[in-house]
């Protein structure tokens, strides 16, 4: 698997259409998206809204700590971001995301800090390409 | 610590589990509440391990859910504080973890998780997970309840349980054993600390006990008493059972240990209270007659006498009657006071099957008894004759002399004493009784305040007894009396060769036996007149049996042991032989070997007096007394007879037949002729005879009879051999290896 830094990514326009005519959104898995609808099937719960509006504000609220944390070199503070990020991107379907934040972590983990700063603007640059398709699914579900 | 809320019903546990989920990321919080109220479960948010530690403190969940990495308190510093709150050691904690991430699954572990799960978005594997917690949960919270209700049922039962590993040093305990046993909670004592507790005596056995019981693999059960540190005594019983591995290897006990101090003193108190006087305090009826027929049966065995003193306070009825009830207890207290003061009175209490070990001393029988409310009685068990009784009756009557000072008045009381004294006045606590009342109501109806010896005399109604006196002085000389024969056989030769004989009273054609009369006639002295009557006779048929058959017959007659002491006994034999025109041989007297023994000194000249003129003598009951073999040697005795209750259980206890042996043995060596009583059946005949007993008496052969019937069972039963056990007798061959019969050679003209 080519690793983030090697490849940066472009995202794949094609997977706006799916193949059934619902809407697919770039960057979020379908299938994880749907495990999460059936969790909410009737939306009764608006469950997908609050969902991206909790992932939305931990965002918010993460990516400028990982960015100051870089800077003061905290690896625990990396290490707290990323491992949340890595579950909850996955909850949402953002699986680029989440691996990227899981490599993070377990680089950060096993205390490989050579190449951290590119891993930590991989994982920027894919949550700003998430963002927009975010702002899509809330409008959508 | 146990979970005080109510374990669900069944129907509870449709109810919706309740998930407390702390994670600090609304996103899994969101999405994981909505998978697990999907699947069935009520969920409550904490976004933190602190919020979650509040929550806990007001609600408890059913399980937690903790993600393990949080800011602040984390998933296991918030385990760790749950923990440490002892109403929740038990809340089953799943911690949600990352994938590849081994170190912190055994963090989790080492903080008190339950499990772990490692998060993803397997939301059935997530609920199943939880649902197995929560059965775990719950069947540990049944075990702990029952556990709990286990312990409480002990503890209410003073027991406690301890298992014994092999190998291991000393039994482990459980906190209630612990407490049975006195030692403090938590202690773990060494098996020498713990035998300490016990006395020299008891850890011996118990030593012994365990060694047996584990060599054996066996049950363990025993009872023992220990003293606790503090000097207390407690009465402890121990029940173990074995247990084993596959193969049937002992691995070990596991038992209980139970304190029984408080049912026993229970149970003392109970028989307390059904063998003393609530008064008085004194023994009560019950525990009087099982002291008398305890000092019955020592005095039995060791030949001396009992002595019964009934105390009837005089005039008791009028002192209540005029002072009231509290002055009539105030003096019956004051009067078992006194009564206490003249016997060795002794408080132990006496029951049949109670108390194991030796018996009691004889003297610890002694006691002053409450009947009824005005009735003591004093036991003595031991006494060497009447005089002894009279001096502490004559005691007790002085001390109720004294005035007695109830209800703030001086009262004057005297008591009527009666006394009975074994064997003399009854052979059982019944007549003893009876007759110690008798002789009291003769003091009572004399002038009361004093004391009588029982005599048939007084016995009441006194016209019974002197019309029945005054019947058997006319019965001689109306020719009331006959008397009965039984033959002895000499089963070898199927021949009579004498007879034993038995005196009845025909009293108005009903026959009446010798034990209803005879007592009678010796208090009487009618039983001298009765003596001579039965010796006459006696020689008389030996007459008749001669002029019949041509044989001398010898006829055994029994005499009372009192007129052995009588010195005109040889002239009376005498005068009655030669009155006959037989030889004094014709007469055998017999003597019951108690009887002898008893009086021996006394009877000793009389024995030889006899055995000159030619007279035999025939010891009766062999085998009862206590027969010195010393005397044994040197009477001039010619005949045993082994007592009937050792032919009876010939076939059935091997202790009879032993005896038997040895007497028969004994008969060879003194030269002593042998005859056994009571024969009633085949079998006891053979074995008799194998044991080379050839003369015998009883049932099988004849009953006790008229001389007439005798006759004609001789020629037309015992002649024509028409017998079952003349064929049985035929048909041993057996050696002739008894002593011969030297007195009456077999006669015969009734031989076969």
């Amino acid at each position: 698997m080519p690793t983030p830094i090697d490849s940066p990514l472009a995202p794949d326009r094609s997977a706006l259409l799916s193949a059934s005519g619902v809407h697919a959104i770039a960057c979020l898995d379908a299938a994880a998206l749907s495990g999460l609808r059936e969790l909410d099937p009737q939306g009764r719960n608006g469950l997908i809204g609050r969902v991206v509006k909790g992932f939305q504000d931990s965002l918010a609220r993460l990516v400028p700590q990982l960015r100051s944390a870089m800077q003061a070199n905290d690896n625990d503070a990396i290490r707290y971001v990323s491992h949340t990020l890595k579950s909850s991107s996955a909850s949402i379907g953002a699986l680029r995301l989440s691996s990227l934040c899981a490599e993070l972590e377990a680089a950060v983990r096993a205390g490989r800090t050579e190449g951290l700063q590119q891993r930590v603007d991989a994982v920027c640059a894919e949550i700003e390409s998430v963002k927009p398709a975010l702002d899509q699914l809330a409008l959508t579900s | 610590m146990i979970d005080s809320r109510p374990l669900p019903a069944d129907d509870e546990l449709a109810l919706p589990p309740e998930v407390l989920l702390v994670d600090d990321d609304e996103v899994n919080l969101l999405v994981i509440t909505a998978a697990l109220r999907e699947r069935g479960f009520s969920v409550s948010q904490a976004m933190s391990g602190e919020e979650a530690l509040r929550r806990l403190a007001r609600a408890v969940p059913d399980v937690l859910v903790l993600d393990a990495l949080m800011p602040g308190l984390d998933g296991f510093e918030t385990c760790r504080a749950v923990r440490r709150r002892t109403g929740l050691r038990a809340l089953p904690v799943l911690m949600l973890t990352g994938l590849d991430d081994d170190a912190s699954i055994s963090r989790a572990y080492e903080a008190g998780a339950t499990d772990f799960f490692v998060k993803s978005n397997q939301w059935n594997l997530l609920a199943g997970r939880l649902r197995y917690l929560l059965r775990a949960s719950r069947t540990r919270l049944e075990l702990e309840r029952s556990k709990a209700k286990l312990a409480r049922a002990q503890d209410l039962a003073r027991m406690g349980s301890f298992e014994w590993k092999s190998g291991s040093a000393a039994p482990r305990f459980s906190a209630e054993a612990l407490r049975v046993l006195g030692f403090p909670l938590h202690a773990a004592p060494s098996l020498s600390r713990m035998l300490r507790v016990l006395s020299a005596k008891d850890r011996a056995d118990l030593i012994a006990l365990l060694r047996d019981a584990v060599e054996h693999a066996a049950t363990l059960t025993t009872d023992l008493v220990l003293t606790q540190r503090s000097g207390r005594k407690r009465s402890v019983h121990i029940e173990a059972e074995p247990e084993f591995a596959e193969g049937g290897r002992l691995v070990g006990y596991t038992g209980i240990v139970q304190d029984l101090t408080d049912r026993r003193v229970a149970e003392d108190k109970i028989r307390h209270l059904d063998n003393f006087d609530a008064l008085t305090g004194l023994p009560n009826r019950r525990q009087l007659i099982q002291r008398i027929e305890r000092a019955i049966d020592t005095a039995r065995q060791a030949q001396h006498q009992v002595a019964l003193l009934l105390i009837d306070l005089d005039r008791f009825k009028i002192i209540n009657d005029r002072l009231g009830h509290s002055a009539g207890d105030e003096l019956l207290l004051e009067v078992s006071r006194r009564l206490k003061t003249c016997v060795r009175h002794s408080d132990q209490v006496l029951e049949p099957g109670i108390g194991s070990g030796e018996p009691p001393p004889v003297q610890s029988l002694e006691a002053v008894a409450r009947l009824t409310g005005d009735e003591f009685m004093a036991l003595l068990p031991v006494v060497v004759d009447a005089s002894e009784a009279q001096a502490v009756a004559a005691r007790i009557l002085d001390l109720m002399r004294k005035p007695i000072t109830v209800g703030g008045q001086e009262c004057f009381m005297t008591a009527s004493i009666g006394i009975a004294l074994y064997p003399r006045d009854g052979t059982s606590a019944a007549d003893l009784m009876k007759n110690a009342d008798v002789a009291m109501h003769a003091v009572k109806s004399a002038g009361r305040d004093d004391v009588s010896l029982y005599s048939p005399a007084q016995a009441g109604p006194g016209r019974e007894s002197l019309e029945l006196e005054s019947a058997l002085h006319k019965a001689i000389e109306r020719n009331e009396l006959v008397l009965h024969f039984q033959p002895k056989i000499d089963v070898r030769t199927a021949r009579m060769v004498g007879a034993e004989a038995l005196m009845r009273w025909n009293r108005g054609g009903e026959l009446i036996s010798p034990t209803a009369f005879i007592p009678l006639a010796e208090e009487s002295g009618l039983i001298v007149p009765l003596s001579a009557w039965v010796v006459r006779e006696a020689a008389r048929q030996a007459r008749a049996w001669q002029d019949r058959f041509g044989v001398g017959l010898s006829i055994a007659v029994n005499l009372p042991t009192r007129i052995f002491e009588r010195a005109d006994l040889v002239e009376l034999i005498q005068s009655a032989v030669t009155a006959c025109g037989v030889a004094p041989a014709a007469i055998e007297l017999e003597i019951t070997e108690t009887g002898l023994m008893k009086e021996l000194h006394n009877v000793i000249p009389t024995l030889h007096r006899l055995n000159q003129i030619g007279v035999q003598i025939s010891i009766d009951d062999f085998g009862t007394g206590y027969s010195s073999l010393a005397y044994l040697t040197t009477l001039p005795i010619s005949e045993l007879k082994i007592d009937r209750s050792f032919i009876r259980d010939l076939d059935t206890t091997p202790q009879s037949l032993a005896v038997v042996t040895a007497i028969m043995a004994l008969a060879r060596s003194l030269n002593l002729r042998v005859v056994a009583e009571g024969v009633e059946n085949l079998r006891q005949m053979q074995v008799l005879r194998r044991l080379g007993c050839s003369v015998m008496q009883g049932f099988l052969f004849s009953g006790a009879k008229p001389a007439r019937e005798i006759d004609s069972w001789l020629t037309q039963v015992v002649l024509p051999r028409k017998a079952a056990w003349i064929e049985a007798a035929a048909g041993a061959d057996n050696p002739a290896d008894d002593v011969p019969h030297a007195a009456v050679s077999a006669p015969g003209a009734l031989a076969a």
